[in-house]
């Protein structure tokens, strides 16, 4: 567990979740401080959706407990209202809704009476280069653009703290690298908590305060803190992204057979 | 005709030339501008309706002149009725028509929430359903009989067969509507923490106005013919009452005077919901099929 944080924001302690013999979620046990950016790495099919579903309290855990914000997030759903947003791997933007309309979905839904909603929704436009795109529908607008709105719409309701479920995957290389940028910028400097979900090494190198690695099912086998240098340095993020990646194929050996040997231990420890 | 005008004439016809050289050549199909614009004009929507109508007219006619008036009428004769049903009695088809909307208002709303209820409250559910589809399983014939006897207001009676005769195709088309919504969208409207209320005020009334509104374009014409049959047999007033009336009276001009404007009013009625749709769903992009 990552006990770094000062006082942490989401918590999973020992966390499990089975859908019959199915075990998605083994023992998970990490959380996320105030203001930090976490990254949960794993292959398609390691249980990451599984883990932010219960963090999103969408799901129960089968055992262990998940805290977010002091507060269980399914028994206590309402109570999250407007603390927490989620930016998805695609853009669900409403097409009935133009660009401004659906960033102001998340403040309505919140109550901001609608004046205020639409002011905000423009600034937030603004904020992602998209103010030129307010009054169109989203099938006028590219893939990018959309993804620009959707993250928009989440972090229109100020929330503390943000999930992001692969949510620059679905984009080309440019158009991710140049929008994870931006979005890593605006977290920092509004001081927002964030979860981000990627099976991208170099988005998590890029991104994060702290990466976890994920196994299936979805347990830690490694955590790694980023340096400055290693996020500037080519040869060095290399080396990061090495051994992360070394982490995802040992897990593989681990399936494969060699199931008395767990690499999760090693790694953690080495690290 | 020159040589010159000959050759290009049977070029343009896509035919052979034989130029002075004597050896024939090929000439590229042309196809005639004139030619290409009438073909098009012929296979147009709406010269194919007037040349129907116009043909119809022109049967009609022929007929007359065969057969007696009171089986064939001659078409001046049926638009001087038609004339008549407009100016001296435009108090039958406002009531029709007031009948129509007040129908089609209340089986749209309460087939909606019908069909929300379906689609949104589980333990309702199998039981709305059944109900929905034991109606959908009733004549209309048995429904206008039913009505006869437990109504005596003919107002209450038209109104009610139309009701039950509506309602189904709302509640059905709404559920689909509420069934079709992407998992996706819901997680996200979720994903804000909003109460069932806000969940059918920004997700669900949005997406399911395209069914309604398409439910709506297909059961007008059905409700037309359902309001024009339950005035014949329960209504004095009305266009079905007054053409139970002329048929009484042999009076088979008006009959078909009253058809051709009830054909009128259905294009009116579809016309105007293309307008409402086409303002309601404007959002929608347009689809090119290649």
């Amino acid at each position: 567990m990552g006990a770094d944080a000062a006082s942490p924001i989401i918590t999973l302690d020992r966390v499990t979740k089975r859908f019959g013999d199915f075990v998605a979620v083994d023992e998970l046990s990490f959380s996320v401080g105030e203001g930090e950016i976490v990254a949960l790495v794993g292959k398609t099919g390691a249980g990451k959706s599984t883990a932010l579903n219960l963090i999103m309290g969408n799901l129960a855990a089968t055992a262990g407990s998940v805290r977010v914000a002091g507060l269980d997030p399914m028994a206590d759903f309402a109570a999250l209202r407007g603390r927490l947003a989620v930016g998805f791997q695609t853009d669900r933007l409403l097409p009935w809704r133009t660009a401004v309309q659906n960033v102001a979905l998340g403040m309505q839904i919140l109550r901001v009476p609608y004046g205020t909603c639409m002011e905000r929704a423009k600034q937030w436009l603004a904020r992602v280069k998209l103010e030129a795109a307010a009054d169109k529908y989203p099938h006028e607008l590219s893939g990018g653009m959309r993804q620009r709105v959707s993250l928009a719409r989440a972090l229109a309701i100020d929330p503390a703290i943000l999930l992001l479920d692969e949510c620059f995957s679905q984009l080309d290389h440019v158009t991710s690298k140049a929008l994870r940028g931006d979005v890593s910028g605006l977290i920092r400097e509004l001081g927002k908590s964030c979860l981000f979900i990627t099976h991208r090494i170099d988005d998590a190198i890029e991104m994060a305060d702290r990466i976890l690695v994920l196994g299936a099912p979805a347990r830690l086998l490694l955590e790694v803190t980023p340096t400055a240098a290693q996020r500037i340095d080519q040869a060095a993020a290399a080396v990061l992204h090495a051994r992360i990646a070394a982490a995802m194929g040992d897990e593989d050996e681990n399936a494969a057979g060699t199931a008395d040997a767990p690499a999760t231990a090693t790694d953690l420890h080495a690290c | 005709m020159s040589q010159q005008q000959a050759v290009t004439g049977m070029a343009r016809r896509g035919g052979r030339s034989a130029p002075a050289g004597g050896r024939a050549i090929e000439a590229p199909p042309l196809a005639a501008p004139a030619m290409v614009r009438v073909k098009r004009l012929l296979l147009a929507d709406r010269t194919a309706t007037v040349i129907v109508v116009g043909a119809i007219v022109v049967a009609l006619q022929i007929a007359s002149i065969f057969a007696p008036a009171y089986i064939a009428p001659p078409p001046t004769l049926i638009v001087a009725r038609m004339w008549t049903s407009l100016t001296v009695d435009p108090i039958q088809i406002a009531v029709t028509l007031a009948r129509l909307a007040a129908a089609l208002a209340f089986a749209l709303v309460v087939g909606t929430v019908i069909g929300i209820a379906i689609g949104t409250i589980a333990w309702i559910r199998p039981y709305l359903r059944a109900l929905v589809v034991i109606d959908t399983g009733i004549s209309a014939l048995s429904w206008m009989l039913l009505a006869a006897f437990w109504f005596k207001n003919p107002e209450l009676r038209i109104f009610f067969i139309m009701a039950v005769l509506l309602i189904p195709f709302y509640a059905l088309s709404v559920y689909d509507g509420i069934r079709a919504i992407p998992k996706d969208w819901v997680e996200m409207c979720e994903s804000f923490r909003p109460s069932r209320m806000q969940v059918l005020h920004y997700l669900i009334l949005p997406h399911i106005a395209a069914y309604v509104l398409g439910t709506t374009k297909t059961v007008v014409g059905y409700a037309t013919r359902m309001v024009i049959f339950a005035e014949l047999i329960g209504s004095a007033v009305g266009i079905g009452a007054q053409m139970g009336l002329a048929q009484a009276n042999f009076d088979i001009a008006a009959v078909i005077g009253w058809t051709v404007l009830l054909v009128a009013l259905n294009l009116f009625l579809q016309w105007a919901i293309n307008r409402v749709e086409g303002y309601v769903l404007r959002w929608r992009p347009p689809v090119e099929v290649r």
